[in-house]
């Protein structure tokens, strides 16, 4: 008992130090400029994917080196991670699911919106067609296989009150992610909640006119996804860092949208990837960027009563009193002047 | 009065450290304002086991009860295929050589990975999981009484084969009773295997369970819940591990007098 709190007390001051540490790790960082090239360090949302080329596009075509920055990209965990690891001084940017920094900031941590990666909600349930299911108000009363830790079963609420479904009426199974695919072939489950990119994984087990599905943004759902993130401090101390790593990062999703092949290519330079898959992969996502909003506005642009409904739906859902004005939340002032934009 | 006294001079000191720890844990949370997400204080968190109006949006019971029984069932089926593999392996070379490769493959095999085929074979409930928590868990029995039942002294083996006893006989009375110690640290180790074991399993896919409410947790970044789910699984394994040690003493009385004199 003696030794077993001994050995809790050794870890919980490791663990503090280490997050105290982190914060001056990223004072290095910013602070010492060799090559007069500003440091600062990308943290992804995920294992590398197909929408994570851009990056690699811009490291390779020197577009952040041509902004003055010298970027390392850090491979991701899931939101919450990138959160936490922006919160604690382990990285200057990052990508988050909107909700989670909105969630933390109520919970104290010091991370805003600085700009939009999809314009459309990319959440979506699958099924097999032949199960009944012709509109998505047909899966209540269905079993459905949700990966935990995925934002799906957070909104799930507020987009089963948009079609008319009593939240409690489902019953879900929380699966790991990887066994998402072999949850709907095998029918073990009837829905499978996923996101739209999950789609070419899917149709590699169950035929393609066999599978259902629907995209949660085509009815109704508004919600903000994948954001880029920064910390309260790094805006306030370094504004440029930030505006200068949107303009590389826009600038490389102009050119990703316009030449995905190339941006596969490049990004197979650095990863170990399946190419053919990965160009499939962004292929669908590249529909996330075909809105009218980012049409007029630009990629990236924030909506601010879009904003206000991702706000409010996160309330509602997540149990938390939102204790801060919306502005804290997001800031458009970063956003390349003038906006990229998507020719299709 | 007697009572009280015994009571408290044999677990104060238990008691004692656990109330420091928690204190310890509070006022670190407290000083260095760590936020909730990092580590949520202790206050916080046996708030969403013991103050109803938070832990009833929980259902702790349910998932209690769920892991509980995979918990059980997967330890009793691997406390008596595990002895019953390791007899088999003692029994006959040819047997040894059959079964030993097997066994130490399928404990190889990263479980995790085993998800999504373990989705389909099984589905998902109560079955699957225990399935895997028994993988997770026969190793270290299977291991462990193999090495108590070869480890009878060679002169005991010569004197019993000097009077023709049958190989049933020389397991039934002297192999199996001798490698009753090591039959129950195997059992130790693998009861808090099963309680891992579970888990994983309800991590790979489940309706109920504490994995089920840990998952959850993650998901909507409750920390308070993740933690309060933590410390229900370890004290359960605590607890499970306790048992078996009551369970040890009172059928080898004997061999708690020879740890005593070994201190």
């Amino acid at each position: 008992m003696k030794i077993f709190s001994i050995l809790v007390l050794i870890f919980m001051v490791f663990t503090i130090s280490m997050w105290a540490g982190g914060q001056d790790e990223t004072e290095g960082a910013t602070g010492e400029a060799p090559q007069e090239l500003q440091k600062m360090n990308f943290q992804l949302n995920w294992k590398v994917m197909g929408d994570h080329a851009p990056y690699y596009v811009a490291l390779n075509k020197g577009w952040f080196e041509e902004e003055g920055l010298d970027v390392n990209i850090i491979v991701g965990q899931g939101s919450a991670y990138t959160v936490q690891a922006l919160d604690a001084g382990k990285a200057e940017m990052g990508i988050s699911d909107a909700p989670v920094p909105i969630k933390l900031r109520a919970d104290g941590a010091k991370i805003k919106i600085v700009g939009i990666i999809f314009d459309k909600h990319p959440n979506c349930m699958y099924f097999w067609k032949d199960s009944g299911i012709t509109k998505p108000s047909d899966i209540a009363g269905r079993t459905v296989a949700v990966p935990a830790s995925d934002g799906h079963k957070v909104m799930w609420p507020a987009f089963a009150r948009l079609i008319g479904v009593d939240p409690e009426n489902v019953k879900f199974v929380n699966i790991e992610p990887a066994a998402k695919v072999a949850a709907l072939a095998s029918k073990n489950a009837e829905v499978v909640f996923e996101l739209y990119t999950g789609k070419p994984f899917m149709e590699k087990a169950i035929p393609v006119e066999e599978l259902g599905y629907f995209i949660w943004a085509d009815y109704g759902f508004n919600a903000y996804a994948h954001s880029y993130v920064a910390r309260d401090d790094v805006i306030e101390n370094n504004p440029e860092l930030v505006r200068k790593f949107l303009k590389a990062a826009y600038r490389a999703w102009e050119f990703t949208l316009e030449n995905p092949k190339e941006a596969i290519e490049i990004l197979s330079e650095y990863h170990p990837i399946n190419k053919d898959d990965y160009l499939v992969n962004l292929e669908v996502m590249m529909d996330f960027f075909k809105t009218d909003r980012y049409n007029e506005n630009g990629i990236g642009y924030i909506d601010p009563s879009r904003m206000q409904e991702t706000v409010d739906t996160v309330e509602k859902y997540m149990n938390i009193d939102i204790n801060f004005p919306l502005d804290d939340i997001y800031t458009s002032a970063f956003l390349p002047d003038p906006m990229y934009f998507y020719d299709y | 009065m007697k009572i009280i006294l015994r009571f408290i001079r044999k677990y104060g000191p238990k008691l004692l450290y656990m109330i420091l720890f928690l204190a310890l844990w509070q006022g670190l949370v407290m000083v260095f304002k760590i936020k909730t997400f990092i580590i949520p204080s202790p206050i916080k968190t046996l708030s969403h086991i013991f103050v109803p109006e938070i832990a009833s949006k929980y259902h702790w019971f349910k998932h209690i009860r769920a892991t509980a029984t995979e918990i059980l069932l997967s330890f009793g089926i691997t406390a008596v295929t595990g002895v019953f593999l390791a007899i088999l392996i003692t029994w006959s070379r040819f047997l040894r050589n059959l079964i030993t490769p097997i066994i130490i493959l399928m404990n190889s095999i990263p479980k995790i990975a085993l998800a999504p085929l373990f989705l389909i074979w099984f589905g998902y409930g109560i079955l699957p999981n225990v399935l895997i928590a028994i993988l997770i868990a026969f190793f270290p029995v299977v291991i462990n009484t193999v090495t108590g039942l070869n480890s009878v002294e060679d002169d005991l083996l010569d004197l019993v084969r000097y009077l023709h006893a049958t190989k049933l006989q020389l397991f039934l009375k002297i192999r199996i009773p001798n490698s009753l110690p090591y039959i129950f640290s195997g059992l130790k180790i693998s009861a808090t295997l099963c309680v891992v074991g579970a888990i994983v399993g309800e991590f790979i896919a489940s309706d109920k369970g504490l994995g089920y409410l840990l998952r959850d947790a993650q998901a909507f970044i409750d920390a308070p819940t993740m933690f309060a789910s933590l410390i229900v699984i370890s004290s359960m394994g605590l607890l499970f591990f306790s048992l078996i040690s009551l369970l040890e003493r009172t059928i080898m009385p004997w061999q708690l007098d020879k740890q005593e004199k070994s201190r």
